[in-house]
């Protein structure tokens, strides 16, 4: 089943065309990896998927059906959590508060925008969230952000998707800047999400972590999706030589000799 | 939170360190000048306080979103002006000049707000330049000369305007509608859904509009807000005085942002405290009061404000920069 087609999708910023005629597909339950070189457009990809911006043409289908994705909360509300490069939390807000940053649990919901905070409820699912991602170190749930590493800050982003039990989790480099012990954890989330049945897009640099944990290879270059390939058939020189462009069948063919 | 720890950040908070500087502040004076606690000078500081109060919660929501707004003293000058020109010239009835005035600071505050957020000129240059739009207004519909302001009293006199003894006390309404304003603006900022969506936009936009908050339409209302609450400072001060002057409120702008930072909210947007605003409103009044009466000479008085100020804000970042590093 597919739970994610694009179509054709275009997206220009001015005169740099960062999308060309770009079409995917993403079934159930598995891990997609999205690679190219910087600027070739994934980032741009992803974010018109996820309702930053709209696409300037072009279709997506979830689960088969055509949608419109015009905001962040459209794309939420179809089951699409996105985790982004640039990283997504608010520095001077408590790990709570951030993990429940526009579906903060309330009382008296009918005041709108101006309901109190469950404060109970939010430190106490906050807790058992943290609890469940089993963080190294432990968390105080009332912890401003920005006391925090970077690999905690990526593994407290992490978890915010993985609580609203996405259909689609899209995660933008999230191994940038995490240590080994970090990678390895954010390795293993992405399996573990894909065992539930979820299904994961996942956009990264390190090859190595490809062949870990990726079904599938979609390869980018300056906009345009120029490759794909399942793992289990293809190897490490193969998929680099796609991702450059370059004409690598010479060492290719070295290589595999050896 | 252990309660140890809970204890030591609330210390080091900035709130709590501009309230030891405010009292600090305050047994200065009152050791100084016998008359500064006296019951008159105390109902004096506390009729002009919420004049200037009142705009600072406003200012401090903005601030924490990460805007500012220059134009709200043009708009205390305003606000009044219209609403007297359209009773005392234009025969409207009080009410509906009111009415009048409330939309006009609307408008006001959603025109600053859209042009920063669907344009995105930075607030700074929108706002000044709706400083000069806004004081220029007043000015030339009044020719320059102030107007002779509504002294009837009625129910919107006493509804802004009244005063109250209490022993030998004079206490105004607008005190209270400070003391409302101020612990509805806590609630909002502190325990509501909004205010946890103000800090986040202030704190990180992106992130924000990443999780499904509406950053824009939050910072249009906060606009508004923010000017419909400079147009009822303004009116307070126009009802009391019994006069409108199209002048009313010059430099306001800059005394009310000295308020929220002296009171530790960032200039930077992210983190707001409205308890630090009601206690840089009050240091601002007690030093502007304390220092005529410690006999520091007229036109030497800035001097010792932008000192202070700048003393407060150095503190504020070496604490910062502690709690940082511990
Ligand atoms: N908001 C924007 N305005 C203008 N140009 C943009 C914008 N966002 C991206 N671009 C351009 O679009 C192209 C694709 O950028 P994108 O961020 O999608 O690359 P990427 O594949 O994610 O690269 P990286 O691996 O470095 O993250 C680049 O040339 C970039 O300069
Ligand atoms: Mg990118």
């Amino acid at each position: 089943m597919d739970v994610l087609r694009l179509q054709n999708l275009q997206k220009s910023f001015g005169s740099v065309c960062a999308l060309k005629n770009a079409s995917l597909t993403l079934r159930e339950g598995e891990v997609v990896a999205l690679l190219g070189d910087n600027g070739a457009g994934k980032s741009t990809l992803i974010k018109a998927i996820s309702g930053v911006f709209p696409v300037d043409r072009g279709d997506i289908f979830v689960r088969g059906e055509k949608v419109s994705i015009r905001s962040t909360r459209d794309a939420m509300d179809l089951g699409i959590e996105t985790i982004h490069q640039d990283t997504s939390l608010a520095p001077d807000l408590s790990i709570a508060r951030n993990l429940f940053l526009g579906r903060e649990p309330v009382n008296f919901g009918w005041l709108g925008v101006f309901a109190p905070l469950d404060l109970a409820k939010l430190r106490k699912a906050a807790s058992e969230v943290l609890k469940r991602v089993g963080i190294s170190k432990k968390l105080d749930a009332d912890a401003l952000v920005s006391t925090l590493s970077g690999g905690e800050r990526q593994s407290i982003a992490i978890s915010r998707a993985m609580q609203f039990a996405a259909k689609v989790i899209i995660l933008d480099e999230p191994t940038n800047n995490l240590g080994v012990e970090e990678t390895h954890g954010v390795l293993r989330f992405v399996k573990e999400v894909r065992d539930a049945g979820h299904s994961v897009l996942l956009i990264t640099h390190n090859i190595h972590h490809v062949f870990q944990v990726a079904d599938r290879i979609i390869v980018m270059r300056r906009g345009e999706i120029v490759a794909e390939q399942i793992v289990a058939d293809t190897d490490l020189l193969t998929v680099e030589s796609i991702i450059t462009g370059a004409d690598m069948s010479a060492l290719l063919k070295e290589a595999r000799a050896k | 939170m252990p309660v140890g720890k809970r204890r030591s950040s609330l210390i080091r908070s900035p709130q709590f360190s501009s309230l030891v500087i405010l009292i600090v502040l305050l047994a200065v004076f009152a050791i100084v000048d016998r008359n500064f606690l006296s019951p008159l000078n105390i109902s004096n500081m506390m009729a002009f306080l919420p004049e200037l109060g009142i705009i600072a919660l406003g200012m401090t929501l903005l601030l924490t979103a990460g805007e500012f707004d220059l134009s709200v003293g043009a708009v205390f000058g305003l606000a009044p002006v219209v609403v007297m020109l359209l009773v005392q010239n234009g025969g409207w009835d009080i009410g509906i000049a009111l009415l009048a005035g409330l939309v006009l600071c609307i408008a006001i505050g959603a025109i600053n707000g859209l042009i920063v957020t669907k344009i995105g000129i930075s607030s700074f240059l929108v706002t000044l330049s709706m400083l000069l739009v806004v004081r220029g207004a007043a000015l030339y519909i009044t020719q320059g000369f102030p107007l002779k302001s509504w002294d009837q009293p009625g129910f919107f006199v006493t509804l802004l305007a009244g005063s109250l003894n209490i022993g030998s006390f004079r206490f105004y309404t607008s005190l209270w509608w400070f003391i409302g304003l101020s612990l509805f603006a806590i609630y909002i900022l502190r325990y509501a859904k909004l205010g946890n969506w103000i800090s986040a936009i202030g704190s990180n936009r992106n992130a924000a509009v990443a999780r499904g908050v509406p950053a824009d339409t939050v910072k249009i209302w906060l606009f508004i807000a923010t000017s419909v609450l400079a147009g009822l400072a303004g009116m307070i001060s126009a009802f009391r005085i019994s006069a409108a002057s199209p002048v009313a409120g010059t430099g306001y702008e800059l005394e009310v942002i000295a308020m929220v930072v002296v009171g530790g909210t960032a200039l930077t947007g992210g983190r707001g405290t409205i308890l630090g605003t009601i206690v840089g409103a009050l240091m601002l009044r007690a030093i502007r009061n304390g220092i005529v009466l410690i006999g520091v000479p007229g036109l030497a008085y800035n001097i010792f404000v932008g000192l202070i100020i700048l003393a407060m804000l150095i503190l504020h970042a070496l604490l910062q920069k502690n709690a940082a590093r511990s």
